[in-house]
């Protein structure tokens, strides 16, 4: 699945799960399917790997999550053991709710975390740049030159350090970090003016810019789209429910609307256009599917059971298999990336027979 | 003039929708519990500040990049962020202690020199391409960017205070420098604080914790003032005392040579070649400005 349209779908129903839903089961549900989704990718990601091993983070998420509420929030009726004295925050009943309380948020936390490591473990940063919108274009250029020049500027703090260490520069106190630095940023600002010279030469930013009238329109209705967001979260606040949500949809539609206007003006061209594949199809139906069963309010499936709270005593947690058997949709990507892995391992034992 | 104005206008409304959404704790002090958080749930309420945030993120920064048609200024930025993005990139490999990092040194600096709209852009796109490469993408970063942005934009006020006491001040220019330097680490000292302060306004309505330290519907404006301020006071007090302290140590140290370097790139880039209308047809018929 290459299609980053196709994970941001994927993406976006985990994380409006994931915020939806303090119910235990599904939210262990919905980590495992990241994980396995993570796992299918390990070996075929083209993203980048995250510095530390996701289990290990869970891990620690989750204890850490656990142990901090139970020692902060002394609610719940199973007392497991009392904290004596006058610690702030500390001192107090330990209860079994807090620590159950805890961890769900950790769960929570944690497959927000996997799930974006997923991500950036199965798009290339070229395509996760793409999805930038086109009317920020010259943001798009400016990330796709911080993210082209950085393993440079790397190296080069690389080599000044060995360059300085070999003229029997230490590092003993925070000062001796200027003849590092210094020379990192200098040489920075000078290739920012050469690239500026090469990208005028090459036509940079020479085609027509955009009138000021043909902006006047869509940024009023960005204007006006941002006053109504402020008026319908204070509306949403106060209990006034549905004209909230209204204004702020409304609101929200004026800015993408604006911005999607102002981006049609400028022309981009695209040199590799990922192409649709029935994978990313699939996998968009799922994530939608998933999305509408957990909010939208169908017959016949029991959505309460998305809302769990352990306090005051702990019960527990119920469980739809309807909901559940929905939310196995997720794993599509890890399923469609196993489907090609053996596909292609066929390929190549085909061919290697042939041989 | 009118398109400044107009301009001005959906900065502070994007700034104030914003500030809306993430201090909203402290304006509703009189909302009932029951109906405090109208048809929302409290588990929906993160998505749908991360949603808004973001929203109003969109709007500054398409305001901000707004006539950015300029190559100088698209490549200088690429590589600063690049730059500031490697340093936060050697803190995760080596992390510092506590909450020190050296991101925001170069984000105060170069909206001190450059103006606002590049500090703003410096400090969200700083946010966001390091979370690119380091993999810390997540629904905190449209928070985490919109606050970064704010840091660099609110630079250039500092420029009236530091006119202001350099003008009675000896006419000296190290002295100037001086002042200068001592300004911005106070400001760095502040933001050091304020930046973990707003962070945290993202989850602390959301978190169960001690009575005195927890957020409930219907106080009064002081009194959830005072329960966030013992919450802050308890849990991210000397995280961001490390942060702020980081701050100030790296203004001190590095800030006059970076500053001197800045400033010296500034009148490169700010050389403009215009045609000049009335020499059409003449020989050397070109305007430079810096």
């Amino acid at each position: 699945m290459k299609q980053p349209w196709a994970w941001v779908g994927w993406l976006i129903a985990i994380l409006v799960i994931l915020t939806i839903t303090r119910n235990p089961l599904y939210l262990v549900l919905i980590l495992m399917s990241v994980l396995f989704v993570g796992l299918s990718l390990r070996k075929t990601g083209s993203g980048i790997p995250r510095p530390i091993s996701l289990w290990k983070l869970a891990g620690w998420i989750i204890v850490l999550a656990t142990g901090f509420n139970a020692l902060t929030s002394h609610y719940g009726a199973t007392v497991l053991f009392i904290i004596p004295g006058k610690l702030p925050l500390i001192s107090g009943r330990v209860t079994l709710e807090a620590m159950i309380y805890g961890a769900t948020n950790g769960l929570v936390l944690t497959g927000m975390l996997a799930s974006f490591t997923v991500l950036n473990l199965a798009l290339p940063v070229r395509d996760l740049i793409s999805l930038i919108p086109r009317a920020f274009f010259p943001m798009a250029v400016v990330t796709s030159i911080s993210v082209t020049y950085l393993p440079t500027t790397l190296r080069q703090f690389q080599q000044i350090r060995e360059a300085q260490a070999v003229r029997g520069h230490q590092m003993r106190s925070l000062r001796d970090w200027l003849p590092l630095l210094m020379p990192l940023l200098v040489g920075g600002l000078e290739h920012a003016m050469q690239l500026a010279e090469a990208m005028t030469a090459r036509g940079f930013a020479s085609t027509r810019p955009i009138s000021n009238r043909g902006q006047v329109y869509p940024r009023s209705g960005m204007l006006l789209g941002l006053v109504l967001l402020a008026l319908g979260w204070i509306a949403q606040l106060g209990g006034v429910g549905v004209s909230g949500l209204v204004m702020i949809l409304l609101g929200a539609g004026l800015i993408l609307g604006g911005l999607w206007y102002l981006g049609r003006q400028s022309p981009r061209t695209i040199y590799h256009r990922r192409a649709w594949r029935w994978q990313d199809w699939l996998a968009l139906a799922a994530a939608a599917i998933v999305l509408c069963v957990c909010t939208l309010p169908l017959p016949g499936l029991n959505q309460q059971t998305l809302y769990y709270e352990p306090y005051p005593v702990l019960s527990l947690p119920a469980f739809s298999p309807w909901l559940g058997l929905a939310m196995l949709g997720l794993l599509i990507p890890g399923l469609m990336e196993l489907y090609k892995n053996k596909n292609e391992a066929m390929k190549f034992e085909g061919k290697k027979e042939e041989d | 003039m009118k398109s400044r104005l107009f301009s001005l206008a959906i900065y502070i409304s994007a700034s104030l929708s914003g500030m809306l959404v993430l201090l909203y704790p402290f304006f509703l002090p009189a909302v009932p519990q029951q109906a405090g958080f109208g048809s929302l749930r409290l588990q929906q309420m993160p998505m749908m500040m991360t949603l808004l945030l973001g929203l109003c993120l969109l709007v500054l920064i398409f305001e901000a990049q707004g006539p950015m048609v300029n190559t100088k200024l698209i490549a200088l930025l690429g590589i600063l962020v690049a730059i500031n993005s490697a340093l936060r990139f050697i803190e995760t490999a080596i992390p510092g202690p506590g909450g020190f990092t050296p991101i925001f040194f170069l984000i105060i600096l170069v909206g001190y020199i450059f103006g606002g709209r590049v500090g703003f852009l410096m400090g969200a796109l700083t946010l966001l391409v390091s979370a690119l490469v380091t993999g810390g993408v997540g629904p905190w970063l449209p928070a985490q960017m919109f606050t970064a942005g704010w840091v660099g934009m609110s630079t250039p006020l500092l420029h009236p205070m530091v006119r202001a006491f350099t003008g009675r001040q000896n006419k000296q220019r190290s002295r100037n420098v001086n002042t200068e330097i001592l300004f911005l680490a106070v400001f760095g000292l502040l933001w050091g604080f304020l930046y973990g302060a707003i962070m945290n306004l993202w989850q602390w309505p959301f978190i169960i914790g001690p009575q005195n330290q927890s957020y409930t519907t219907g106080l009064s404006l002081l009194a959830t003032l005072q329960r966030y301020l013992a919450y802050y006071l308890v849990t991210s007090m000397v995280w961001d005392a490390i942060a702020a302290i980081g701050n100030v140590l790296l203004i001190l140290t590095f800030g006059a040579p970076a500053l001197r370097a800045l400033r010296r790139f500034h009148q490169r880039f700010e050389f403009e070649y215009s045609p000049d209308p009335g020499a059409v047809g003449k020989p050397h018929g070109g305007g430079l400005s810096g």
